[in-house]
């Protein structure tokens, strides 16, 4: 048998905790539902099925926004690493869309491209593609010039290096930036969901808290710290295969 | 007579501007012939790196000019190959890849680069490490990979840069040894850079000593008598007067340049 996980102690007395404050009483239903209520309806959720539809139509949604961006986002940061002009063009740009809170412009991004799922893709592209720019910027300018040197020494041309050198050297920042846009994609994906439409994980707690189901809406949401969770164990087990020649930090 | 493999004609080096601009290197002339092992010995600032980066091309002389084999050296290729202290292997690549990069760079197909990666994989003894990544290895293999990625290219010369300068003194003493063996083996011609007076003498058949702000050729000593791999230098009195006299002369140097 494996070893008891230590980590999740501190999680399972919250929890407990939690259930006792319900139980006791100290804690009003009013107030906070208790965790054993949450539970049962996220059983429910689950075994009727409606979480996984959500889930599904979540998922294209952030899945789309978030494949665009790490499509846009390594492109445009390895341009602006090799061309000064581009990169004193974009960078004003980019410093200033960092500091909005991107839920606050979808409504924008409505009026523009339609309330449908396209402007909910573009927001969350936009949102994801922030750090994954800086990573790749930042990677593809702190490449090692003797790393450089030693591919052109070993007759890579200067267009090569791109894809040779700079790119692979590049690879475990861009991996870090990646790791971040996962988390932002389910943060503007709820936000985006929240404000219109029909389907989704964001629509069902907006659609529960609103009907005052709040037992409903806690186990939606816990739901959805879990899978973020696991979402971020997976990739970063992908990349410790993926990449097993880089020592990662944690 | 045939002409040296590399001939460096009063090279001059200056950073910067005006009131600020440093003067690196002044009138340096410099013939290495071929299959010689030169080293050259000085004290920190004194340019010596500087000038094997200009003959790897990675970086051009501000007066002077430099020929390998008679062509004047315009930029970096495959005909130098160059070993750094470190950050000579890519990451990403294993063994394997790592020394055949140069071979695919060069379009050798896939059958013949491991021919040949096998080879060198024997010369410096990494059977059965073929498939580990560079962080996988300690510091003496990974030169020895670096070494290897290197001659796999089939340079017309062998620059290093202080390629011992971080490894303990056991692996270095074995990695001179083995590096000798190569040079030998391989008949190659050899520019080697360390501050390590006697890794100087215990290389190189000539060994150029540089002093420091200009950095200049103070002298240039032959050493006159074979080294051979595993030698106890400290029991060999002819290597003990001659790294004595060299070890005096960059010492002037560094205290000339403290002053």
């Amino acid at each position: 048998m494996k070893a008891f996980p230590v980590k999740i102690i501190p999680l399972l007395l919250v929890l407990a905790a939690w259930q006792a404050a319900s139980s006791s009483g100290a804690l009003p239903q009013s107030v906070l539902p208790s965790f054993s209520d949450v539970a049962t309806s996220l059983v429910a959720m689950l075994r009727s099925g409606e979480i996984a539809q959500h889930t599904a139509a979540s998922f294209a949604r952030a899945g789309a926004g978030f494949l665009a961006a790490v499509a846009v986002g390594v492109t445009l940061g390895l341009v602006m690493a090799r061309i000064d002009a581009v990169q004193r063009a974009v960078e004003p740009i980019l410093l200033l869309i960092y500091p909005i809170p991107k839920p606050a412009i979808i409504p924008l991004f409505m009026v523009w491209l339609g309330i449908g799922d396209f402007s909910k893709i573009a927001v969350i592209a936009l949102a994801c593609m922030l750090p994954i720019v800086t990573a790749t910027f930042n990677g593809a300018r702190s490449v090692d010039p003797m790393l450089v040197w030693s591919a052109q020494a070993r007759g890579t041309s200067q267009r090569r290096l791109l894809w040779r050198v700079v790119l692979p050297a590049a690879l475990p920042q861009i991996a870090a930036g990646v790791r971040t846009a996962i988390a932002i994609a389910i943060i503007v994906l709820v936000s985006a969901e929240f404000i219109s439409s029909e389907a989704g994980l964001g629509y069902l707690i907006f659609s529960y808290g609103g009907a005052g189901a709040d037992d409903a809406m806690l186990a939606v949401v816990i739901y959805l710290a879990a899978l973020g969770f696991l979402l971020d164990r997976c990739y970063l087990a992908g990349l410790r295969r993926l990449m097993s020649w880089h020592a990662f930090a944690h | 007579m045939s002409a040296a493999c590399l001939q460096m004609r009063s090279i001059g080096m200056r950073y910067g501007e005006g009131a600020q601009a440093v003067q690196a290197l002044s009138a340096i002339d410099l013939d290495i012939e071929e299959r010689e092992f030169v080293t050259i010995v000085g004290p920190s600032g004194c340019g010596k790196s500087t000038l094997l980066y200009l003959v790897g091309g990675f970086l051009h002389p501000s007066s002077g000019s430099l020929c390998l084999r008679g062509r004047p050296i315009a930029g970096p290729g495959p005909d130098r190959g160059i070993v750094f202290q470190r950050y000579s292997l890519f990451p990403w690549l294993t063994v394997r890849g790592n020394i055949g990069y140069g071979l695919s760079e060069q379009g050798v197909a896939r059958a013949e680069r491991n021919r040949i990666v096998d080879q060198y994989v024997r010369l410096i003894h990494l059977q059965g490490f073929e498939d580990r990544y560079p962080r996988e290895l300690s510091g003496g293999m990974q030169q020895r990979v670096a070494l290897a990625q290197t001659l796999a290219c089939r340079p017309d010369i062998l620059l290093m840069d202080e390629p011992f300068g971080a490894l303990d003194a056991q692996t270095r003493r074995l990695l001179q040894d083995e590096l000798r063996r190569i040079w030998r083996q391989e008949a190659k011609t050899v520019l080697f850079v360390t501050h390590d007076v006697e890794e100087a003498v215990a290389l190189g058949t000539r060994i150029v000593v540089m002093a420091a702000r200009p950095g200049r050729i103070k002298e240039v000593l032959e050493r006159g008598f074979d080294v051979a791999d595993g030698e106890e230098f400290e029991a060999n009195a002819a290597f003990a007067a001659l790294k004595l006299r060299i070890w005096r002369s960059v010492k002037e140097e560094v205290e000339a340049a403290r002053a």
